[in-house]
């Protein structure tokens, strides 16, 4: 066992020493960035032992630029090393390289160095980064041990072998440094930039077999401040390289670096594609169904540290579909679990809603509702085409990794039809569902700083600015909160931006500086202030999506809401289509509000207009869809008695009813401060 | 109170450079700096915007051309060296845009080929060029690193990066020098969005020409003209990712109904005319390069465009 913090103290002083004994002056050939990495870190061209020195001192005697300084003087000295080496590797070889890692034809860079034990110790290792669209460069023995085993190297097999000895690994790193100036934006002597740009930009891992030296243990840990991981097959101890197995190395380096395949084809038998979105399967060409209140079934999805689960794989525990009958109802339980780097918890149930798209996707496959309410059915022509459960599991499992790339490293998907253990797993479901509802009811807009933005719809509605917050979603009902965080996440430059909400102009209104500002630059300079909680001050614009109107209704002092479903005339004198055509288009309509079905439930509903007690009129069918919750809150809100005085168009069609009908009932909002 | 012509814009246009004379290590003889408009163009006393460049197409494959062109150029089109001289000497161009419709061949793999067509045409003129690789995702990459490698030195524009394909094209600018086209079909929001992609990728922003998509005149043009004058307005009002000149090519007028079924005689006319009107529509909206398959076209926009009060930014060089 070789100490890695010992000998890198070592091998530093050794390294020093070394450049003090330099006579000749030298330099590369076929480049026009002299010593790469000294060139990059400090803008010194280094052609001598004084420039050396030099650059050493600058960089606090860093053993890269070390060891770069003593290679290059070798080369100088001895020449380039012969066939299958390929020593430095001049700039045009380079510009094509960058070309591939910028294009994503090569995913990331390795390092392979040091003494692999017996021939071939390193083949599998290269095969699974050739697999994997790595570039991977070697130095030392590894070159012998793999040639020795029949394994061909050069650059059209992504195997480069740099030289005989660990050390010719500085190469490695003068490559990244002319990358980092030639693509990455860096100019020579931006030290900061060229670190920012290692750290953040090259996708590199480096992966030591025993046998080092002090010296090649130096520049290899040297290393580590460009943000590569260094993973270790043994041999070394101390220090902060990361203990790996042949069978693991890989996975974890990549997993490390970030650096991910990306899935293009999912090898199941039934086509995949949002074109099967609307399909649905009726019984008759249903072979099996799941759930749907005929069976129990349920939707889980978890998130897991990485590590914990593995990539792709697929579990079925209980009866596969060939041992279902054909026509029968079997009980069900679909378990993700999912991790990645930036993956958060709050993330779940936003992804879970996933699985009702992707399962719709599948040609064969249908699925609606969500939680422990599912309803899934797979078609009898694809049963007769072999798809399994096994391959729905496939299917999400790929979805999952391909729609949300930067979001997730790994998702394992299992796939229970066991009845009893379907019942146990739903109970351990519940409980999660319960601690989620808990965590998102409590979400209050006070205690954000920050609303998100969608301007999805600017492709028709040009200058329309949703601003999304934890009590009003966004008007189409469709993105809440959350899915605006987690899709600017998943998304930096999309349609869903973060709004800082900044000072408060008027509470009650729901208008801040911080929405206004960004509202203004959002439309274009069209709109100078926007309310969030009010309908007849400067209210929020309008796409065309929204699930409802709120409007003022002056002759009765209060405010009706519409859904789009209700196709009668309301009291307004308008019906749903001809107010939706008045108010859309991203315009910004006082007395107007788009607003989603949910937002009427929310403690900022009317805020600005005092509050529920305003809302004097909503179509029937609302009404009975919101009853229950409605309720619920009134009573919260002491309002008990309030949802039988709001009127819809069997006790009021007319504005003429409606006024008579509020009288009688004694509706608060007659009494309330004048509209307008 | 006169007009305030300027409409109280705070940006101007960036600029990106077409084109390497000898003294900027390419070949060209001349060098155009495009952008730079601080208003709308075709304002009258306005020293706002110089004309438009017009581009001449042209492709290595004329199967998969418009039959009208091939019958008009006849034999040239079958010599893509020869028709690119008689681009820049005869008809009068000021840029050439060579499109590799080679690559469309089913199972396409001569990458070699690409690199010969593409050094050809830089021999046969002077002019600044503009190449729009392929559209297969199998052969793209090799293709953009040929067309790049080939075209080192010269600053060429190559085309045409879209939302779901620009790594390639991205790849080859970065490693070569070169600008790129960054095409959106029609829609402001997906057109800054590929600029910021650009941008993430590492492509500056002096090397992208924003094509909002041009439809033929009556066949969506309209919106067209709409996405670009949105795209110039909120440019002009300080929004730098979409402060960038901006490329139109009349290519779909070539294949519409009214200039498809003209009779013989008149389909060249006709063909001018769609070509010619929806060209001088795309320089109103601010285009700053207009692209004609069709060499009748051009005298007619160097007409148009002849009172246009701004020098264009030209640096000749020795050819």
């Amino acid at each position: 066992m070789t100490d890695v913090e010992l000998a890198r103290k070592h091998g530093e002083d050794v390294l020093k020493t070394r450049i003090a004994s330099i006579q000749k002056p030298f330099s590369y050939e076929d480049t026009a960035y002299h010593l790469p990495i000294s060139y990059a870190l400090t803008g010194v061209q280094v052609h001598d032992r004084a420039a050396a020195e030099d650059v050493m001192t600058k960089t606090g005697n860093n053993p890269l630029v070390a060891s770069e300084c003593l290679l290059a003087e070798k080369t100088a000295a001895g020449g380039k090393e012969p066939a299958p080496y390929t020593g430095f590797i001049s700039d045009t070889v380079i510009r094509k390289l960058g070309y591939s890692l910028v294009d994503g034809s090569i995913l990331g860079l390795a390092l392979i160095v040091g003494s692999p034990q017996g021939e071939g110790g390193a083949a599998a290792i290269c095969r699974e980064l050739q697999e994997k669209y790595m570039l991977t460069f070697l130095a030392g023995n590894v070159i012998p041990s793999l040639s020795g085993a029949g394994v061909k190297l050069g650059l059209e097999y992504r195997l480069i072998p740099l030289g005989p000895t660990p050390f010719y690994g500085v190469h490695f790193v003068d490559i990244i440094a002319r990358v980092a100036m030639m693509f990455g934006g860096v100019t020579p002597g931006d030290m900061h930039r060229l670190l920012a740009y290692a750290a953040e930009r090259a996708k590199a891992i480096v992966i030591v077999f025993p046998g080092l030296t002090d010296e090649e243990i130096a520049l290899v840990d040297g290393m580590r401040v460009l943000g590569f991981p260094i993973l270790s097959l043994g041999g070394y101890e101390g220090g902060t390289w990361t203990a790996a197995t042949p069978d693991d190395v890989v996975r974890l380096g990549m997993e490390q670096k970030g650096i991910r395949v990306n899935v293009t084809a999912i090898p199941i038998p039934m086509g995949c594609s949002p074109a099967f979105e609307g399909k649905s399967i009726r019984k008759e060409e249903m072979y099996v169904e799941f759930g749907g209140g005929r069976s129990p079934a349920f939707e889980l999805l978890r998130m897991r540290q990485p590590g914990e689960i593995e990539d792709g794989k697929v579990t079925v525990i209980g009866p596969e579909i060939d041992a279902m009958k054909e026509g029968s109802a079997n009980p069900l339980g679909i378990l993700i679990e999912v991790a990645g780097k930036t993956m958060k918890k709050d993330y779940e149930p936003v992804l879970e809603r996933r699985i009702h798209n992707f399962v719709n996707y599948g040609e064969g496959s249908w699925h609606v509702a969500q939680r422990d309410l599912i309803w899934v059915r797979i078609s009898k022509e694809a049963v007769a085409k072999g798809v399994k459960i096994e391959h729905i599991g496939k299917l999400l499992a790929s979805k999952f990794r391909m729609d949300f790339p930067n979001l997730l490293d790994a998702v394992s998907v299992t796939l229970i039809t066991d009845p009893e253990k379907v019942l146990a797993a739903k109970k351990e479901a519940e409980k999660v569902y319960d601690e989620r509802d808990a965590r998102i009811k409590g979400m209050r807009d006070a205690d954000v700083n920050t609303y998100y933005s969608c301007t999805l719809c600017q492709t028709f509605a040009p200058n329309h600015v949703c601003v999304i917050t934890p009590e009003r979603l966004a008007l189409c009902g469709a993105i809440s909160w959350l899915d605006g965080k987690i899709a600017y996440e998943m998304s930096p430059s999309g349609a869903n931006q973060p709004i800082e909400k900044g000072a408060v102009i008027n509470a009650l209104t729901g208008e801040f500086e911080g929405v206004n500002r960004f509202v203004k630059k959002a439309s274009h300079g069209e709109i100078e202030r926007c309310s969030l909680y009010s309908v007849m001050e400067f209210p929020m614009t309008c796409c065309g999506c929204f699930e409802a109107i709120a409007l003022m209704l002056p002759e009765v002092n209060g405010i009706m809401v519409v859904n789009r479903e209700f196709k009668g005339m309301t009291p307004s004198g308008m019906t749903f289509s001809t107010l939706a055509g008045t108010i859309g288009g991203g315009a910004q309509t006082p007395g107007f509000a788009g607003i989603s079905k949910n937002y009427i439930l929310s403690d900022r509903f009317l805020q600005g207009e005092g509050g529920i007690g305003r809302l004097v009129w909503m179509p029937a069918a609302l009404k009975e869809e919101l009853k229950e919750r409605l309720e619920k809150k009134l009573a919260e809100r002491g309002l008990t008695g309030f949802f039988d005085k709001i009127a819809d168009e069997t006790s009021a069609e007319t504005i003429e009813a409606l006024a008579e009908f509020l009288e009688r009932v004694g509706h608060p909002a007659l009494t309330m401060k004048p509209l307008v | 109170m006169p007009f305030d012509v300027q409409f109280g814009w705070t940006t101007p246009i960036g600029d990106v450079v077409l084109g390497a004379t000898r003294a900027d290590g390419g070949t060209r003889r001349v060098s155009y700096r495009i952008g730079r408009g601080t208003t709308l163009p075709f304002l009258e006393d306005v020293n706002g915007s110089p004309a438009p460049l017009i581009a001449f197409e042209i492709c290595d494959y004329p199967a998969f051309w418009s039959p009208i062109i091939r019958d008009y150029c006849g034999d040239l089109v079958n010599n893509v060296n020869e028709w690119t001289k008689t681009a820049d000497a005869t008809y009068g161009a000021d840029l050439v845009r060579l499109h590799l419709t080679s690559t469309k061949q089913r199972n396409f793999s001569d990458i070699a080929s690409i690199g010969k067509v593409v050094e050809g045409v830089l021999s046969a003129t002077s002019l600044p060029v503009i190449i729009e690789g392929s559209n297969e995702p199998k052969i793209d990459s090799e293709v953009y690193q040929k067309c790049g490698e080939t075209g080192q030195g010269e600053r060429l524009l190559l085309g045409t990066a879209e939302a779901g394909k620009y790594r390639s094209i991205a790849a080859a600018a970065l490693a070569y020098n070169h600008s790129i086209i960054a095409q959106s079909p029609i829609d402001i929001n997906l057109a800054k969005q590929l600029n910021i992609l650009l941008k993430e990728i590492g492509v500056q922003r002096d090397h992208i020409v924003i094509d909002p998509y041009t439809g033929a005149l009556g066949y969506g043009f309209e919106y067209s003209f709409s996405a670009m004058e949105r795209i110039r307005f909120s440019a002009l009002k300080g929004d730098t990712d979409l402060a960038m000149p901006m490329i139109c090519s009349a290519a779909d007028t070539l294949t519409i109904k009214e200039v498809r079924e003209t009779g013989p005689e008149e389909q060249d006319a006709a063909a001018i005319r769609w070509e010619f009107y929806t060209c001088l529509a795309a320089a109103a909206a601010g285009a700053e390069i207009v692209c004609v398959r069709h060499p009748g076209t051009i005298p007619l926009l160097r007409a148009a465009f002849a009172d246009m009060k701004k020098e264009a930014y030209v640096t000749t060089g020795v050819p």
